[in-house]
This record gives C-alpha cells, sequence and structure tokens, in this order.
C-alpha cells in the first residue's frame, strides 16, 4: 500500500493492518478552541490525539494497545456524537449549556453510564450522596457506528507527537479479551438478566438517589419566593408564573406561550358585519350562474383526468 | 390542447360506425362541443344542450367520470370503424362466391367423405357414425341466403380476451330441398350440415376460389355438431384484405325458414337418437342437448331480428351489451386462450339475449307461482344502468331453482316443464325454442353468480376502496384461479373414464365424449359437494381452431376445477345421508352408489342413525383440506382418476408454515400441548397467577394485556413450548423459544416518582417484587427480571425493563409495565420546551439531545402501550371473524420473511394491517363485511395470492386506509387525504387505521424507498410464479420461498448449527441438528436463554453500525444469511470529512495532479473484515458477489 499518502485534510494516515485488508484511521492532535476549552476540560490540551475512523468494536484497550508503541494511553473519549467535536473546531460562538451533561455521559460508554453519571455528577457537588449498585459487571464490548472518532489521552505529550509524526508503520489490529460475536451475544444476553438480588439492590439504591437528589434540588431551588432572579449584568429575569402563580420579580406583564414561541400577536379578527349573499336580484341570478359554471368546470376536470389516465394507455382492457 | 386532439380521433371511430345510430352521433358532439365550448372560454356559462349532457351523466351514470371512463373505454373494444371496407369488401366477394357455388349430387355420406378427403378436406361427421347400411344421402345445394348475422351485423361486437378474433359471423341458409322430415333423428341433420359445411370449406379451400383466406373449422366446445368455418385473411394488401381489422368470418350453416324438420319433434323431452341394442330401457332416454344443438341452427337470424329491436326499443341497448361483455370477458366467461369458464364459449349471443329479457320481461311460465317475476325494465336507462340491473339479475338468480323464460311473441313454444325436467339450467330465448345454457354446468352459473355480486358489492360500496371502482369493475383481468378460488385442482383427464353404464347414450347426448365426462364430472361434484361450496367452477381453455383436413378437435388433456367455499359449511367433517329406517329406499341405495365405501351407517350423538360420510382428520390444517378430499374421492369413484392425477397445492402451503417432521420429533419427548390454544390457555393461567397476587404487590393489577402474535393466531409458527428441563436437552438449532409480549396495567398511585429515570428504576424494583413473589406462589414458573439492553442507543428515560417469565410447560413471556405517567412527563419536555430555555435564546429544535430523546421515547412508549394492544385486539377479533386471516397472514409473514424482508424492514404489525384490508376492503363499513361477503377469501392460499396481488399493485404514495377497528360509518369521514411523506422519515409506506390516522405507527421504520421498490418487483415475481399455476404441472409452492441471492453485494454465510432459530428455516437441513452435530453446539452452556436469537442481534448490529454504508436483508425465521448490498451513494471517491459517517481509505491517485484533493473512498475489503470480526463464532464465509 505504498500510494497511501501521508496525510488527508490535515489528518495524518495510520493504517492498521486487519486479516485481509487495510483499515485507516485517520489521526491529528485534538485543538481546543477558546470557548470551549474551560468546559473541555476533560480533554487536555497538547497530550490529546484526535481519531476518526476508529473501527466500529474497538474498545479502550485496543486503543491503547494499538498506540502501545508511542507511550501510555490515559484514556479513551469515545463520541458517540462527534457534532462536538466539529463544533468546537468549527465555530466558536456556539454554545449549549446541556452539552457538558451529555458529553460526560458519553465519556462514560459504559454499560452502567446512567447510573455511573448520577454518582459522578454527585459526586461532585456532595460527598455524602447515596451510591448506585451496578447491575452487571461483565464487561461487554460497545457498537459504534462506523467511521466514529474518539480522543484519545496520552500520559505525556511527547507520546503524541510520536504518533502522528515520522514515518508511519502500519500496525495490526489488537484484540483485548471482550468477548466478540457469538460469545459477545451470549454475555449479552445473560448480563441483561442479573440475580433479582442485584436489581433489587441496584433500583433501591437508585430510588435513594433520586430522593437524594430531590431534597438538594428542592434546597437549591433557584426560585425562591418574593425573590427577582437578577442576572450579573442586573437584569431581572422576567418569567411565566409557573408554579408560583404569579410572576416574580413584581408587576411585570409577561408575553403569553404563543407569542414566546412565534413571535406573533394573537390579533383577534373582528367580527365583519354580515352581507347578505341572496338579497338583490343580480346576486341570486350571479349565484346561480356560477352554480351552473361550477358543473361545468368539474365536469372539464373529470374530463380531463380521464383524458390524461386515456393517454396512458389505461383504458385498454386487454 | 392534448384533449382535443384525442377527442377528435374518438370521434372519427364514432363516426365510424355512423349511419343509423343518430342518438349517439348526438350525444357525441354534445360532449363534445361541451368541452370545446369549455376549454375555448372557461367562465361562459354552458348551454342547455352541454348542461344535459353534463347532468346526464352524472344522473345516468354513476358518476361524471364514470361516464366518461365508458365512453373513454368502448372505443377501444370496438372494431376500428377506418378498417372495415376491405372487410366489406371481403364480405360481397364471398357472398356472390357462395352463390355461385355449383351443386353437387347426392352421394353415400362414406363415400362423399372419401371424395372430399382426397382434396384434403375432413367432414366432421358427428355421432352415431354412419354406416354402409345407411340409407340417405348427402347433397350440396347453393345457398338459398346469406346473412351477416350475430354481433358484427348489430355492431356489438367486443373485442375478444387473449387477443382473439372480431368474429364476424355469417349465416348460410341451406336450400330446403337438402332435408327430409325425418332429418331430426339420429343425427342426420347434423351429417348433413356437416358435409354442406364441408363441401363450402372445400370451395373456399381451393385456389380457384380467389379468396385468399386460411380456412379453419371450429367447433364451440369441441362439439362437432357446432362446427363452423372461420375464414381468416392472408395478409397481401389486396382491396379485400381485412388483416387490419383483427376479425375472422365464420360460415354458419343455418336451417331454412319455414323449417323443413318439425321444431315440434325437438321438444326437450323428445328422444332423437335410437341407439341400435334393443333395450327398451335405453332408447328411452331423451336427448336435451341433441335436440338443443339442432334448434341452435334456427338461432341466428331470430336472433338478430330480436337484437336489432332491442336495439331500436333501448337507444343504450348496444353500449350495455358491450359493457356486459368486457365485464365477463375479464372474468373468463367467453373465448380465450388462458383458462376459461367452462359452458360459456361460443355464447356470445347469450349476453345480448340476457339484457333482452331485462328490456322485454319474462314469459310467464303456466307453472304458476309467479311472483317473483322479471318485470321489464325503462327502456330510457342509460349503458351503465342496464349493465347494473344484467348484475343485479345474475347476482339474484339462482338457476338451480328456477327456469327463466324471455318474453316471446309467440307464447311457448314448448311445454315449460319439460325443460324443468331436462335441463339443469333454463334460460329460453326470445324465439321460445332454444335453452341457452343447456350444456352450461351449473357451477359455472353460480360463479357467474359470485362474481355479479362481488361487482355489486365493489359499485356499491365505493368509499371503501381506494383503488378506483372503474377499474376493478372493466380494466382489471380477474381470470387468475389463484386469487379468484379458495382451492384449485388439477386434473389430468387422460385416464378419465365415465362409468360404462351412462357412457354411450350421454356421448351421444353431448355430442363427444369431452362434453359428457365433463358434464358428468361437474354434476358429481356439484352434487357431492352440497352447500359446502358456493360454486364448483370447471376451467380450461377454450377451443382453438383447426386445420380443416382434422375430422375432430384435439382433446382436452386436464382442466383446473376451482372451488370457492361456503365458509359454514366447507369444513363440515359428515356428510349426512338418509336415515337407518329408509334403508332399503332409493334414496339409500342412490347415496351408498354415490359415495361408495365412503359411505357408512352411523348412530351419532343426538340418537339419529343415517347413513353418512365422515371425512377423517388429524389437524386444523387438514381440517382446510376438506372440499377437495371430497373432490378426490369422488373422482376416484366416479371416473377412476387416481390421487396422482388430482394435483392441490394446499399441502405444499400448509408445510411452509411447519416445522419439518424431525423437528417435532426431537421436541415430541417433552412436549406438551402445543398451539395457539395452548399458549393462549399459558397467557391466560399467568393472568390468573397475577391477579392472585394482589394482596403481596404494592399496587393492584388492573390489567393484562396480550400483544404478542403468537397470542393472536398470527405467528407464522404455531407456538411451540419448550420447558426448560428438556431445552438442554435439544440441539442448540431447535432451541428457540420465543416469549410472548404482555403487558401488565396497575391502578394509578401517585407512589411513582416524577422523573422518567426513576420511574424506570421503580419498574425494576416493581418486576423484581413480581418475581420474587410469583415464585413464590406459582411452582415452577422461573421469573427474571431483563434490565434493557444497555447499548449506547437506548436512553435513560424510555422503557426498557421487563419480566421474564417461564412457566413450567415451557412457555415464555415477557411482560412490561404501563404507566401512563410517563407521557405526561414526555409530553412536558417535548412541548414546553420554551420554558426550559432561557428567553431569546434560539436552539435548533432538531439538534437538541435532550428533545430528540424524549420523542423517541415517546414514539416507543405510544407505539408500545397504546397501539399495541388495540392492534392486538383488533387483530384478533378479525380473526375470529374470518377464517381464512390468521392463515393468510401466516403465509404472507412467511413470505416476505423468507425473501429477507420481515421484521428487518416491513413491521409485523403493518404486514397484519395489509392483509387486514384484503379482507375488509370489500366494503368500507367494518360491521357488514363477513365471512359470506363475495370478495372475502376463504382460504389462506386465496389470502395469499390476493395480497400479492395488491402489494404488486399498490401505489404507496396513496396511504392505504384499513378500517380495522371500527364499526361505523362516521369513521369513513375521517379517512386521510393523504400524508406528505417528509424527508427526514425512513419509511414510505402510509397504513393508517382509525387509532392512527398518520398511518406511520407501525410503518415509519420502514420499508424506505428501496425496500418498498423491491417489495413490488418480489410481489410481481411472485405473482408471476402464482400464474404459473395455471400454465403447467410443474408448479412447486416450496419456490415461492426460496430467495435469490444473485443480486447481493455480499452474502453472510452464518454458521446453522450455533443458531437456535435455524430449524424454522424454509430450507432447514435435519442434517445440522442430528445427533453428530450436537456436540459442537454444547459448548453453549448450559443456561437456558429463552428468546435468544444471536443472528438477529448481530443483523442488529450491523444495520445499526453500517447503516449508511450497506443496507442488509435477512429472514428472521432462521435464516442462515445475511444479504447486504452497498449503498450506492457511497460509490464515488469524496472529500475526507470528519463525519463522513463510513469507512474510508485515501484515493488512489491517478495521477499527480490530483495530490491534495484529499478524496476518500469506501474501505469495503476492511468493513467486510470488520464484519467478519464482529460476527466471530456466528460467521462461516462472507461470499462476495457481482465484483
Amino acid at each position: 500500500m505504498n500510494t497511501l499518502p501521508i496525510t488527508v485534510s490535515g489528518f495524518t494516515v495510520l493504517p492498521v493492518t486487519y486479516q485481509k485488508s487495510t483499515h485507516i484511521i485517520y489521526a491529528r492532535p485534538h485543538a481546543v478552541s477558546k470557548s470551549a476549552k474551560s468546559k473541555n476540560r476533560n480533554l487536555p490540551d497538547g497530550r490529546t490525539l484526535f481519531l476518526v475512523n476508529v473501527p466500529p468494536d474497538a474498545s479502550e484497550r485496543e486503543i491503547s494497545l494499538l498506540f502501545k508503541s508511542c507511550g501510555t494511553v490515559e484514556r479513551v473519549v469515545f463520541d458517540h456524537s462527534p457534532e462536538e467535536e466539529l463544533r468546537n473546531e468549527e465555530s466558536d460562538s456556539d454554545s449549549e449549556v446541556a452539552e457538558e451533561d451529555v458529553e460526560i455521559q458519553d465519556a462514560e460508554g459504559q454499560p452502567e453510564e446512567q447510573p455511573r453519571k448520577k454518582r459522578k455528577v454527585s459526586k461532585e457537588k456532595q460527598p455524602k450522596a447515596p451510591t448506585v449498585t451496578p447491575l452487571s459487571t461483565t464487561q461487554l464490548r460497545t457498537l459504534r457506528n462506523t467511521g466514529g472518532c474518539a480522543h484519545v489521552i496520552f500520559l505525556d505529550s511527547s507520546a503524541l507527537d510520536k504518533a502522528i509524526s515520522g514515518p508511519i508503520k502500519p500496525k495490526s489490529w489488537p484484540t483485548s479479551e471482550e468477548p466478540r460475536g457469538l460469545t459477545h451475544y451470549m454475555a449479552l444476553h445473560d448480563s441483561c438478566r442479573p440475580p433479582l438480588d442485584t436489581v433489587r439492590a441496584h433500583a433501591d439504591s437508585a430510588i435513594e438517589l433520586y430522593d437524594y437528589e430531590q431534597a438538594k434540588n428542592k434546597q437549591q431551588a433557584a426560585y425562591r419566593k418574593g425573590e427577582a432572579v437578577v442576572d450579573e449584568d442586573g437584569f431581572t429575569l422576567v418569567t411565566r408564573g409557573g408554579a408560583y402563580g404569579q410572576t416574580l420579580g413584581g408587576g411585570v406583564g409577561v408575553a403569553n406561550k404563543k407569542f414566546q414561541e412565534t413571535g406573533k400577536m394573537n390579533n383577534r379578527k373582528k367580527k365583519e358585519g354580515k352581507e347578505k349573499e341572496s338579497f338583490y336580484a343580480f346576486q341570486k341570478a350571479e349565484k346561480q350562474r356560477k352554480a351552473i359554471v361550477d358543473i361545468k368546470k368539474n365536469w372539464e376536470a373529470d374530463k380531463a383526468r380521464i383524458e390524461k389516465l386515456k393517454e396512458s394507455r389505461k383504458y385498454k382492457p386487454y | 390542447m392534448q384533449g382535443d386532439g384525442s377527442e377528435g380521433a374518438d370521434e372519427d371511430e364514432w363516426g365510424g360506425f355512423g349511419e343509423d345510430d343518430e342518438e349517439e352521433q348526438d350525444s357525441t358532439t354534445v360532449v363534445a362541443q361541451a368541452e370545446h365550448g369549455g376549454s375555448n372560454n372557461k367562465s361562459k356559462p354552458p348551454t342547455g344542450q352541454e348542461l344535459r349532457a353534463i347532468q346526464d351523466a352524472s344522473l345516468l351514470y354513476r358518476s361524471n367520470s364514470f361516464k366518461l371512463q365508458i365512453d373513454a373505454l368502448l372505443p377501444n373494444v370496438r372494431p376500428k370503424g377506418s378498417q372495415k371496407s376491405p372487410l366489406d369488401h371481403f364480405l360481397m366477394t364471398l357472398h356472390t362466391f357462395l352463390r355461385s357455388l355449383p351443386s353437387i349430387p347426392a352421394q353415400h355420406p362414406l363415400l362423399a367423405y372419401k371424395s372430399l378427403g382426397k382434396q384434403g378436406v375432413a367432414v366432421p361427421y358427428t355421432l352415431p357414425f354412419p354406416t354402409r347400411e345407411t340409407k340417405w344421402k348427402v347433397t350440396f345445394e347453393k345457398p338459398t341466403d346469406i346473412t351477416l348475422v350475430g354481433s358484427w351485423a348489430n355492431k356489438i361486437s367486443v373485442k375478444g380476451k387473449d387477443d382473439k378474433h372480431f368474429g364476424v359471423d355469417i349465416a348460410v341458409e341451406m336450400p330446403e330441398s337438402l332435408f327430409q322430415e325425418k332429418d331430426y333423428l339420429d343425427g342426420r341433420f347434423f351429417f348433413k350440415r356437416s358435409y354442406y359445411l364441408a363441401t363450402i370449406a372445400a370451395a373456399i379451400q381451393d385456389e380457384k376460389s380467389a379468396l385468399n383466406v386460411e380456412v379453419f373449422y371450429e367447433a364451440a366446445l369441441n362439439d362437432p355438431r357446432l362446427t363452423t368455418i372461420v375464414l381468416r385473411p392472408h395478409k397481401d394488401d389486396s382491396q379485400s384484405d381485412f388483416s387490419n381489422l383483427h376479425a375472422q368470418v365464420r360460415i354458419i350453416p343455418v336451417l331454412p325458414s319455414p323449417s323443413p324438420i318439425p321444431f315440434h319433434r325437438l321438444s326437450p323431452s323428445h328422444t332423437n337418437i335410437r341407439t341400435s341394442s334393443d333395450d327398451p330401457a335405453e332408447t328411452q332416454l331423451s336427448t336435451p342437448l341433441y335436440n338443443t344443438t339442432l334448434l341452435l341452427s334456427s338461432l341466428p337470424k331470430a336472433d338478430l331480428l330480436t337484437n336489432h329491436k332491442l336495439k331500436e326499443i333501448s337507444p343504450a341497448f348496444q353500449d350495455a351489451v358491450m359493457l356486459l361483455r368486457v365485464w365477463a370477458n375479464q372474468r373468463g366467461y367467453g373465448e380465450g386462450s388462458q383458462l376459461c369458464v367452462r359452458g360459456f364459449e361460443g355464447k356470445g349471443f347469450w349476453w345480448a339475449a340476457l339484457l333482452g329479457l331485462l328490456i322485454l320481461g319474462e314469459e310467464p311460465s303456466s307453472t304458476g307461482k309467479t311472483n317473483v317475476r322479471q318485470k321489464p325494465l325503462g327502456r330510457g336507462l342509460s349503458s351503465y344502468q342496464l349493465f347494473k340491473a344484467a348484475l343485479y339479475f345474475l347476482s339474484r338468480h339462482e338457476f338451480s331453482k328456477s327456469a327463466i323464460f324471455v318474453k316471446s311473441s309467440e307464447g311457448h313454444t314448448f311445454p315449460p316443464e319439460e325443460y324443468v325436467h331436462h335441463h339443469s339450467a333454463v334460460f329460453v330465448d326470445s324465439s321460445s325454442r332454444v335453452n341457452i345454457l343447456a350444456n352450461v354446468p351449473l357451477g359455472s352459473l353460480e360463479l357467474l353468480r359470485h362474481d355479479a355480486r362481488k361487482t355489486l358489492e365493489i359499485l356499491d360500496h365505493p368509499t371503501s376502496t381506494s383503488d378506483d371502482p372503474f377499474t376493478q369493475v372493466f380494466l382489471r383481468e380477474q381470470r387468475h384461479l389463484s386469487t379468484r378460488f379458495d382451492v384449485v385442482l388439477r386434473v389430468e383427464l387422460s385416464r378419465a373414464k365415465l362409468s360404462s353404464s351412462v357412457a354411450s347414450s350421454s356421448e351421444l347426448d353431448h355430442g363427444s365424449s369431452d362434453n359428457a365426462l365433463l358434464s358428468s364430472l361437474s354434476t358429481v361434484l356439484h352434487h357431492g359437494l352440497g352447500n359446502r361450496t358456493q360454486a364448483v367452477v370447471l376451467l380450461h381453455p377454450s377451443s382453438e381452431v383447426r386445420l380443416i383436413s382434422e375430422v375432430y378437435p384435439s382433446r382436452l388433456t386436464s382442466i383446473y376445477v376451482g372451488l370457492i367455499y361456503d365458509s359454514d359449511h366447507a369444513f363440515r367433517l359428515v356428510d349426512h345421508g338418509p336415515s337407518v329406517e329408509d334403508q332399503d329406499s332409493e334414496e339409500a341405495k342412490q347415496f351408498r352408489n354415490f359415495w361408495g365405501e365412503k359411505a357408512e351407517l352411523r348412530r351419532f350423538k343426538d340418537g339419529r342413525i343415517t347413513e353418512s360420510v365422515v371425512w377423517e382428520v388429524k389437524t386444523s390444517d387438514e381440517r382446510a383440506h376438506i372440499p377437495s378430499m371430497v373432490v378426490r374421492h369422488l373422482l376416484g369413484r366416479h371416473f377412476s382418476l387416481v390421487n396422482e392425477d388430482i394435483q392441490t397445492w394446499q399441502a405444499q402451503f400448509d408445510s411452509s408454515l411447519h416445522f419439518p417432521d424431525s423437528v417435532l420429533d426431537l421436541h415430541e419427548s417433552s412436549r406438551g400441548s402445543t398451539g395457539f390454544k395452548a399458549a393462549i390457555s399459558a397467557f391466560d393461567n399467568i393472568v390468573k397467577g397475577l391477579k392472585a397476587l394482589d394482596d403481596q404487590l404494592p399496587l393492584a393489577l388492573l390489567n393484562v394485556s396480550p400483544v404478542s402474535e403468537y397470542l393472536r393466531y398470527t405467528s407464522t409458527f404455531s407456538p411451540l413450548p419448550i420447558p426448560a428441563s428438556s431445552s438442554l436437552a435439544l440441539p442448540e438449532p431447535l432451541r428457540y423459544l420465543p416469549p410472548m409480549d404482555i403487558i401488565l396495567e396497575f391502578e394509578k398511585s401517585a407512589k411513582w416518582p416524577d422523573d422518567l429515570r426513576a420511574i424506570q428504576k421503580m419498574k425494576l424494583a416493581f418486576f423484581e417484587s413480581i418475581a420474587t413473589v410469583i415464585m413464590k406462589a406459582m411452582g415452577g414458573v422461573k421469573a427474571t427480571v431483563v434490565v434493557g439492553e444497555t447499548s449506547t442507543k437506548t436512553s435513560a428515560i424510555q422503557d426498557q425493563a421487563s419480566l421474564e417469565i417461564m412457566t413450567p410447560q415451557g412457555w415464555a413471556f415477557s411482560a412490561r409495565i404501563w404507566h401512563d405517567r410517563e407521557a405526561t412527563l414526555l409530553d412536558r419536555i417535548i412541548n414546553d420546551k420554551p420554558r426550559n430555555r432561557k428567553v431569546g435564546q434560539i436552539t435548533d429544535v432538531e439538534h437538541n439531545p435532550e428533545l430528540h430523546e424524549a420523542r423517541q421515547a415517546k414514539e416507543l412508549y405510544t407505539r408500545r402501550f397504546i397501539h399495541a394492544p388495540q392492534h392486538h385486539r383488533a387483530i384478533n377479533n378479525l380473526c375470529h371473524r374470518f377464517t381464512a386471516f390468521a392463515g393468510t397472514v401466516r403465509l404472507v409473514k412467511r413470505w416476505l420473511a423468507s425473501h429477507w424482508l420481515l421484521q428487518c424492514h416491513v413491521s409485523e404489525e403493518a404486514v397484519e394491517i395489509i392483509c387486514a384490508h384484503i379482507f375488509l376492503s370489500s366494503d368500507g363499513v367494518g360491521t357488514s363485511v363477513t365471512d359470506a361477503s363475495a370478495c372475502v377469501p376463504r382460504s389462506k392460499e386465496r389470502g395469499f395470492a390476493l395480497v400479492v396481488e395488491y402489494l404488486k399493485e399498490w401505489e404507496w404514495e396513496n396511504p392505504l386506509f384499513v378500517p380495522l377497528y371500527s364499526t361505523k360509518d362516521s369513521i369513513v369521514s375521517t379517512k386521510p387525504t393523504g400524508a406528505v411523506v417528509s424527508a427526514s422519515s425512513r419509511g414510505v409506506w402510509f397504513i393508517s387505521t382509525e387509532q392512527d390516522t398518520e398511518g406511520r405507527v407501525w410503518t415509519a421504520g420502514g420499508p424506505d424507498l428501496i425496500v418498498a421498490r423491491r417489495i413490488r418487483s418480489l410481489a410481481v415475481a411472485t405473482w408471476d410464479f402464482l400464474c404459473g399455476i395455471e400454465n403447467s404441472s410443474g408448479f412447486t409452492v416450496k419456490d415461492l420461498f426460496i430467495h435469490p441471492t444473485v443480486h447481493y453485494d455480499i452474502i453472510i454465510e452464518l454458521n446453522s448449527s450455533v443458531l437456535p432459530r435455524y430449524f424454522q428455516n424454509v430450507v432447514a437441513d435435519p442434517g445440522v441438528w442430528s445427533r453428530k452435530n450436537v456436540s459442537q453446539g454444547s459448548d453453549m452452556g448450559t443456561v437456558v436463554r429463552p428468546g435468544f436469537d444471536p443472528a438477529r442481534l448481530f443483523f442488529n448490529d450491523l444495520a445499526r453500525t453500517y447503516g449508511e454504508t450497506l443496507k442488509f436483508f435477512y429472514d428472521p425465521y432462521g435464516g442462515n444469511r445475511i444479504g447486504a448490498v452497498w449503498i450506492p451513494t457511497l460509490k464515488n471517491p469524496r472529500l475526507f470529512r470528519v463525519l463522513g459517517g463510513f469507512s474510508s481509505i485515501p484515493n488512489k491517485k491517478e495521477n499527480e495532479k490530483a495530490k491534495d484533493k484529499g478524496l476518500v473512498v469506501l474501505n469495503e475489503r476492511a468493513v467486510l473484515d470488520e464484519i467478519e470480526r464482529l460476527g466471530a463464532g456466528l460467521i462461516e464465509r462472507i461470499v462476495l458477489q457481482n465484483s
């Protein structure tokens, strides 16, 4: 495969040999845009390698093994919705609040992502939160879409250089111990059916966590009766009354929901004076005339339709 | 204007007809004016005349467009007027020629035969053949009169089916001097007729005639007594070459009038063939058919006059006859090279006579009881009204019960009772001499009645079907056996024998042995099947022309028998005969004689002891075969036909829904009760068990609804339980046990958390407690909580967990909890988005993951908890309402599955609804469709054929509406007006019901455009294949289910021995699970895995992972191959993108210049290697095709 270019659109081409063919992984150092910097601290600048076209069944372990020769891999972050990567690189202005949550979730990529996420979130906020017992301990492969991306975070930045510069030799795709194929499906089937006590423990702890967070949220709720929400620029947030039955921050009228969504005023139609329709003789005559013309129009329409069908030779019965 | 042009052309055709039908010309000109006026100036009000034309169209016809459609249709079935002049020229020549034929002196018939034979012309003598002792002579003299008769003369000819020629009938009157009074005896008239005919044929064929036509004999129904000469032009572009007209001239010798043969000798009861035997009993048998056939020779001219009169009386007569004949031709009542309904050959004049009856009314028969007599119809009726009246008459009249005599000027010629005694069906024409239906089997008339009913149903309930009724009635060919009959049998006739006692006399009466045989066959079947069937029909291609050197037409080698069931009686197990007291009566003897060794004296539960015939069946499938068993038995008994001579395809269809015997044997050891009934009772037990737990559960159980095809009779395979104990003993390819889905509904409670994620966790806790309690309460039951599949795609807010319950008998259930609060919470996320957002922030709704997630969850929720249970109930009802419904669904599912489309592309529910459409379509209002409705198939084979036909023609651009649930007329108005395919949605099918007006619930996920087209072409191919039943004996049903794989790029072959579902495969190889291979499968572990289907899981993973690269196909029923095609858009090199969504490799550069384009191509090899890696242990090999 000496015809392979070294780079494509700024990505280094990393050939990986499969059993009978060569798979290509495209790599380049992860570039963190300024605005995204603050929140993407999971992907440290300088030692993160961005990979495109990762094999769909790749596990963290396999990627680590692949780059073993370059240096130690701290962790691998698979993007199952790679839009973020693009967004970070292409448009700086875009910012979404909800994203962060999702990204952490993605980063986990583990079967029990849900409970873990909860745990993590809560850990950051209060150490006393109850932990959720995991449902299953079996390590299973997660299949991602083909042509997906991943971030590889090395322990130090020299490994990153090693990975993408210099002559690149095709490496063979390593295997890790997670089952594949038939054994994978059997394991999956079994892991979906954990013992009842595990289910119980998991469910109980999850509910406990939920209750705990409920309580915590209540404490931290931004809305207090009678207090206005003022942001750092000094603007008062005016919202619909919602649960509190009245607008916060005192007597400001709030546009209705429809206006909020569409920006259109609900202009009520004034009642138009009813004009009598068959009062004058000419009106009656016109009406009749119109009815007759309509009859003919329908006839013409039917006729045209049949003509059209006729042209398609539809009326040849055999 | 395009319209004007073609209108002009039409007018030409009209004009060609011209001369004497002023009225029609009028109406067309009016229409033409209306159009011209309209196209020139739209707003100009129409003239009074135009208005009248328009008004008439909508009042006298079904609708404006129906009238216009009729107008568009008729010119296409008429002979082209512009082509007529060569024919006229030819007819003149022929006339002169015939009038100038020289006389031939009288000679002995056998001598005449020989002398004509020398010229290469055979004389088609009839039975009984003349002998040397014959005293009378045959002779020829030029015809006294030559008349153009029949449909051509009256301008009511209609183009024939299968490219048959227009018939131009010429009645050639044989001179009176040829005949003697006694010629009605012993076929003497027919000999003279034959000789006359042969002489004319010889003269025309002679080169000296210079007529330049091909001469043939043709005999309707292959009855030599009805032989006629057919002349077809050679193409020579001469003045009289009418080959462009696509017509043939038929020469019919007729009796002179007044007839030299006394008609009173020819009444149905007279015996006119005296057989040589001296047995007095035999000579007593009357010869009704012989007499009728003789009388037919006097008919053509009378018929001409009657029809002319009818034309005068009723202006729409012509068009009505044509409509009726087009209708009849489309249904095989007439000539055709395909299979036609027996008895209607050469009966073109019957259709006119039928309308004549309606217009003229009925001659009161002296038998009295004239209460339901046909009154003459109004004469100003339109063609459509006359047509419909004819259908109405046909649908109502029972020919087997009452005779019809058309009003005649002279009253009855023969006593009406005579007809009734000697003919099965009586329809005496207006000359009051001939029973036109004399040789039409009753079964054919029953079919006619059935078809008329069917058509009326379509015409009377137009709202339901999206299809145009006009197309259904006139344009679509309806002859296909598989959609027409509930069961079709092919009978080889070569070994058929009539029992000798009746053979000779019946042959003489019928004119040929074939006719005698078929008539007797029809009678026997009709009698034997009784009320099991609505119609028993014999079908065969109509007779062909033959060379005039051939004396006799070729014999029929095989016929088809089609049955239409009466579902109330068709599957009756016992046929009762006379009771024991009448043991020695004539009736009892007949019964025993009729049924042979099958008849036996039996005592029944109600105490009766009767002669009876009992049909023994083992399974419900076999029960559906009873009518064909009856046919087989009767044919064997009365016509010494063995089983190999009679072919049916039911058993083959059945076997496609059955497991191979070796599978059943292996299951046998452990098997308790199987089948749908057993599955349902297992379900009932579970429900009972769950309800009994009420006080031990945190909330009371309100309702348990089944949502599984196994619990509504529509799963392809009948349910087969596998007890846990024996599961491990089974070889791996037999282990698949489908879990049946059920839904638990608990009482409302405030205890549920108000958060979607927490609700899912709560469900887990709930399941856990149910599992613990139920295992304690119900002995042997094993329950496991199945936590949702934890792949990246399932979101935490959607319903995912279920409870798997295994009963000791081996049934598996999968229960889910329906909590309606989920819907509210999801709606809150979906609808109340603006509140959660900061003011002024504009977010793209499509890219909001939370919203997207909520929408998906909501969709799943609605489908799973709202629609699925409703659907289940509706389908379950249909299964009870229509006997053949469940079977149809099962066959269609099997068919789609075996062609790798079911489940992966077409949901089972969608299939069920489409099948329901076939059953419900006959009428829009659910309630009135019962099994009795004419359109409803009563066997699964016919249902299957109808579904295939539907899929073949369904334009899915138009949504399908199926009144699945309803029952009320009002619903029809909510019919969707047509949805727009949004670009984002995958599926292109819209199947709406009352509960789902958008029609997307079951088809949102597919089939997409590619698959939908594939289904259509598959249906076309299958349809063509099904039509093969009609053409050859080599049709095997199994081939319907063999999937051709040539058009796949890739075939992934799986290792059959590790697939638990392999035993369901269409062509499962028993070797895979035979003992020697079992050891390999034993490493599957010692766990029972209900519902474990690795092939399916693998397929799903592939489809998800490589959805943008490849399209996958696979048979969910034990398929051991996965087919895939590359998505065509990926074929070309494209620019490298981060989100390319496919595995790429940099394009090989063609030259140095192209260097930095950064183009990449699909890395096909690597993808395949990955697939092979993903399917380790499952995949045997990957085959590349067409590369």
